[in-house]
């Protein structure tokens, strides 16, 4: 068996097919003009000309999920007993995540510091990585807001991913990454592209040298007091609407709530995605809220990405420059902008955003 | 139509107020974002172009101080409906009118070219825009990637103003063209307008821009979407759950949507939220023939109760 | 897949028994329904647990009953929200969950041999209870045991009948205070805070133990600075919204800490080291 694959493209729906065999395969799809990643079937529009939406963390980790369902009985001998019982049902299937990108895959690596390598590791993400294969299709060209080159990714980066395809003439070179990504290079469509690499490799180098490094000097040194001062978020975040978007996009936010959904004495402990910019996150029952302003909300987001996180993972950041924070905030709130003044230097000039020419 | 007259407005106008709202150039060339000047030195970094899309009224009401804003004539009805709502104490609200023939659509402009990077824009003064990215260059007419609101725009000067920059310009719009869309809609079946909400709604991601980027959406921090008092909406993610979200934000919009846009402007997963509003709209008008943010001495008619409603046939029983 | 233990899992209880502390503050016994668990249950005084009335949801309570005396676990619980209003309507024999233990404990090994000042204020004096309670169970390990402990009124205090037995104990100084004059109050009134500064405690090989409404913990710092406590002896304990009680989910957080794992139990010294979003 050779090293490396290479796909032809009119191969790629049956390659799919073929693991959807024995997997359900998540894909990006077009629908409309937004993509967004949906289980494969033949009457899905496929898109992998650019990166979806939404990242594909919800096949992993669930905008929803039931931790466990409870039924209140009542004592067939004492009516006035009841007695309650749980039943977890871990709903992991064989799952093949098709068409990720390198930063969504990284997503995954972010994730598994913190719900598998601790002491109380979460079994509902645990089953469901180990029975995922992450096939992530490398990026030929930056996208807008993208700057993975900044936090140490790359528009092929291997981190969190199974096996690689990267876009050549006519088709698309596989490069296995683990063991699991190994078996693709098996299905009957994928020939030997050995003789090949060469040319994903320098598609490869294209890309990295395309993508913009907000951080170009080096990751900034985020000083203390600034981190601290009230004024910087103040003046940063004015404009922030005080929305999900970011967080609900984002390939390495993880933060979530739990809640009880019951009806007639059955119901199920929900755990869903929540967010850090929400005020109702921190709210406490007494109405007190340590977090009651926008700007300590994102004060916290920041921080958890590029304080706090590396603080615990011996300096891994948690952002992986997806960008998608930045391409779709309502107002075009800039992380990386942000970071980069937190840093003291490296202001970024305000592009001339076209109006120049306009008086 | 100048950045150079919106910014002399605003020199005028900062010595008397907190800070100004306006636009500059955002993290690309084909995007805008609000900026707050507070001090003479802030100003240049201040644009007026087509990119300036975002409905900047929507931060009057958390501003405690007096302060200066920039209006398109679209936003300038923000700004009445709030005063017909007592949301803003308008003499500590300086407003600086812009007489707008359009703007953009970010999302138009990626769909033209591609979703590619955006190396530069920039535009000729007659009505186009031509953006660079890496495959290439492309020009675009501004009607072609407005959004759909500028394609009916009635009131393209300020409704409300202090100063205008700028010679007032009328619309050359029909009237009727406003609703139009909501009409053809409307001539859908049934099953057929169902399908298609449960299509687009399957998309939202429960993220909340549409509510926290919406001028009139006033309960905010109380937000049924998130209270478990009441508990009206649970956090699995079904389509039950979502369409209960928006239809609840629809209705507590009757009468009060100024079809700013922006909600259909920040959905990161593009559903046509705003329709629902509009359709709402429509029917106010027909019902009330009342339309929001045009008149400051106007009084929603959700805000009134009338026994005798002319075109409500219960009432006459 | 490799069987882990679910963290989200709660054990299964029953309340035994329901002690109406207050208007607004009742305690709950409750016991594993599995004698096996109940017995192999082991905690530190401090730790906290997940307190689930299912449908409802679950909150955090300090388990308030030593693990010197293990007939059953103690939560005290404030109505204040839906979970802690569903689990007031609890009675004995009811079904509930428990996730337990979580978070840290207090450094009671550290505090051999010295003086203890316990500085407490309505429900707050919940997880002072655990280990004054435990102190009291392992007497000869401690030297001077001071509590201050106010309330706004004299119906608002916690645990009266305990309180009753400590003010008559000898080798316990117990200062109570409420924030005004009552009817038939005959003890001393004003602010906790104040109160501190009234008594003037001491801080030589002195720890000083605070736990209350936030705003109380504020001026209790300040106090206990201006008795030149050093930070390193002065120990609370935070309160957070929670969810998992695993550092996971986000909310509990100072900075890079986790209330619910790495706390609830802080020196003055760690947490001048943390942001201020308290």
């Amino acid at each position: 068996m050779p090293d490396t694959g290479y796909l032809p493209k009119e191969k790629v729906k049956d390659f799919i097919r073929e693991l959807a065999k024995d997997a359900i395969v998540h894909v990006p799809c077009l629908e409309g003009e937004t993509v967004v990643f949906r289980p494969f079937s033949e009457d899905r529009e496929l898109c992998l000309e650019r990166p979806a939406n939404t990242p594909p963390k919800s096949i992993i980790y669930p905008q929803s999920e039931t931790l466990f369902s409870f039924e209140h009985k009542k004592d067939p001998e004492d009516h006035q007993k009841m007695s309650v019982e749980l039943k977890v049902d871990i709903d992991a299937p064989g799952t093949v995540i098709f068409g990720a990108r390198p930063c969504d895959a990284r997503g995954f690596v972010i994730y598994d510091r913190v719900f598998i390598d601790t002491d109380t590791p979460d079994p509902y993400y645990k089953k469901r990585r180990e029975n995922t294969l992450v096939v992530t299709l490398s990026c030929a060209a930056p996208f807008p807001g993208c700057f993975c080159v900044g936090v140490g990714g790359s528009p092929a980066g291997k981190e969190g991913t199974d096996a690689m395809l990267t876009e050549i003439a006519g088709g698309y070179i596989v490069e296995p990454v683990t063991e699991k990504g190994k078996a693709i290079l098996n299905k009957p469509m994928v020939e030997d592209g050995s003789t090949r690499l060469k040319d994903a490799q320098q598609a490869q180098q294209k890309a990295h040298e395309a993508v913009k490094n907000p951080f170009a000097g080096g990751m900034p040194n985020i000083s203390p007091e600034l981190f601290d001062a009230d004024p910087f978020w103040e003046q940063a975040l004015s404009k922030c609407v005080s929305c999900g978007a970011c967080t609900y996009l984002c390939p390495t936010c993880y933060c979530f709530n739990i809640t009880d959904e019951q009806v007639y004495g059955k119901g199920e402990r929900i755990r869903s995605w929540d967010a850090c910019m929400f005020f109702h996150f921190t709210l406490e029952a007494s109405t007190h809220n340590p977090r009651p302003t926008k700007f300590q909300r994102f004060k916290n987001r920041v921080g958890h990405k590029f304080v706090y996180y590396p603080e615990k993972y011996e300096g891994a950041i948690a952002c992986c420059g997806c960008g998608r924070c930045i391409r779709y905030c309502p107002v075009s709130v800039d992380i990386s902008e942000i970071v980069n003044d937190l840093g003291g230097g490296g202001k970024k000039e305000q592009q001339p955003a076209g109006s120049a020419k306009n008086d | 139509m100048s950045t150079e007259k919106v910014k002399e407005a605003i020199a005028k106008v900062l010595p008397d107020v907190e800070t100004v709202i306006c636009w500059q150039g955002g993290f690309d060339a084909i995007h805008a974002t609000p900026c707050f000047v507070s001090s003479p030195e802030q100003i240049d970094k201040v644009i007026w172009s087509p990119l300036c899309a975002q409905n900047l009224a929507s931060y009057l009401p958390s501003m405690k101080k007096k302060v200066g804003i920039v209006v398109k004539g679209c936003d300038s009805r923000t700004i009445v409906q709030y005063m017909q709502e007592g949301l803003i104490d308008r003499e500590k609200v300086v407003i600086i009118g812009i007489p707008c023939t359009g703007v953009v659509s970010v999302k138009k402009i990626l769909k033209e070219i591609g979703h590619e990077a955006v190396l530069d824009a920039s535009f000729d003064g007659s009505g186009s825009i031509t953006v660079r990215t890496p495959k290439g260059e492309k020009t675009l007419a501004i009607a072609d990637v407005c959004p759909d609101k500028c394609r009916t725009c009635q009131y393209p000067t300020p409704l409300v103003y202090d100063h205008l920059a700028g010679d007032p310009i009328t619309s050359d719009k029909p009237k009727e063209s406003v609703y139009q869309d909501i009409r053809e809609f409307d001539a859908k079946t049934l099953e057929e307008r169902k399908a298609y909400w449960e299509k687009e709604l399957d998309r939202c991601i429960r993220c909340y821009a549409c509510r926290n980027a919406c001028p009139m959406c006033v309960c905010q921090d109380s937000c049924i979407a998130e209270t478990r008092e009441p508990h009206w909406i649970s956090q699995k993610l079904s389509l039950q759950e979502k369409f209960m979200f928006h239809m609840i934000h629809a209705l507590h919009l009757a009468g009060r949507c100024v079809e700013c846009g922006e909600c259909d402007r920040v959905c990161p997963m593009d559903i046509p939220v705003s329709k629902m509003k509009k359709k709402i709209n429509a029917e106010m008008k027909e019902l009330f023939n009342y339309e929001t943010g045009v008149n400051p001495d106007d009084k929603p008619p959700m805000f009134t109760f009338n026994v005798d409603e002319v075109k409500i046939k219960e009432h006459k029983l | 897949m490799t069987d882990i233990k679910n963290p989200y899992l709660p054990e299964l209880a029953t309340v035994l028994r329901v002690i109406e502390e207050t208007p607004n503050i009742k305690s709950f016994q409750v016991l594993f329904n599995d004698p096996e668990k109940m017995k192999g249950f082991t905690f530190q005084p401090g730790q906290v647990g997940q307190l689930s009335v299912f449908g409802a949801g679950e909150s955090t309570f300090v388990i308030n009953s030593p693990p010197t005396r293990m007939e059953y676990l103690q939560f005290s619980v404030m109505k204040a929200g839906e979970v802690t209003a569903a689990i007031h309507n609890l009675y004995p024999g009811d079904q509930v969950g428990i996730r337990a233990p979580l978070g840290n404990w207090f450094p009671y090994e550290e505090m051999k041999g010295r003086n203890i000042l316990f500085i407490g204020g309505g429900i707050g004096l919940a997880p002072l209870r655990t280990l004054i309670l435990f102190m009291l169970d392992n007497r000869s390990d401690y030297k001077d045991i001071t509590i201050i402990y106010g309330s706004r009124t004299p119906p608002d205090l916690c645990y009266k009948d305990e309180l009753k037995e400590w003010e008559e104990r000898s080798d316990v100084n117990l200062i109570l205070t409420v924030d005004n004059e009552y009817p038939g109050w005959t003890k001393r009134t004003g602010f906790v805070p104040t109160v501190l500064k009234e008594v003037a405690p001491k801080p030589d090989d002195t720890v000083a133990i605070t736990c209350g409404p936030p705003i109380m913990i504020k001026f209790v710092l300040e106090g206990l600075a201006q008795l030149k406590f050093r930070d390193e002896d002065i120990i609370t304990t935070l309160e957070k919204r929670m969810k998992c009680g695993i550092g996971l989910c986000g909310r509990c957080n100072i900075g890079s800490k986790y209330v619910c794992k790495d706390g609830p139990v802080f020196s003055l010294a760690q947490l001048k080291e943390m942001p201020d979003d308290v």
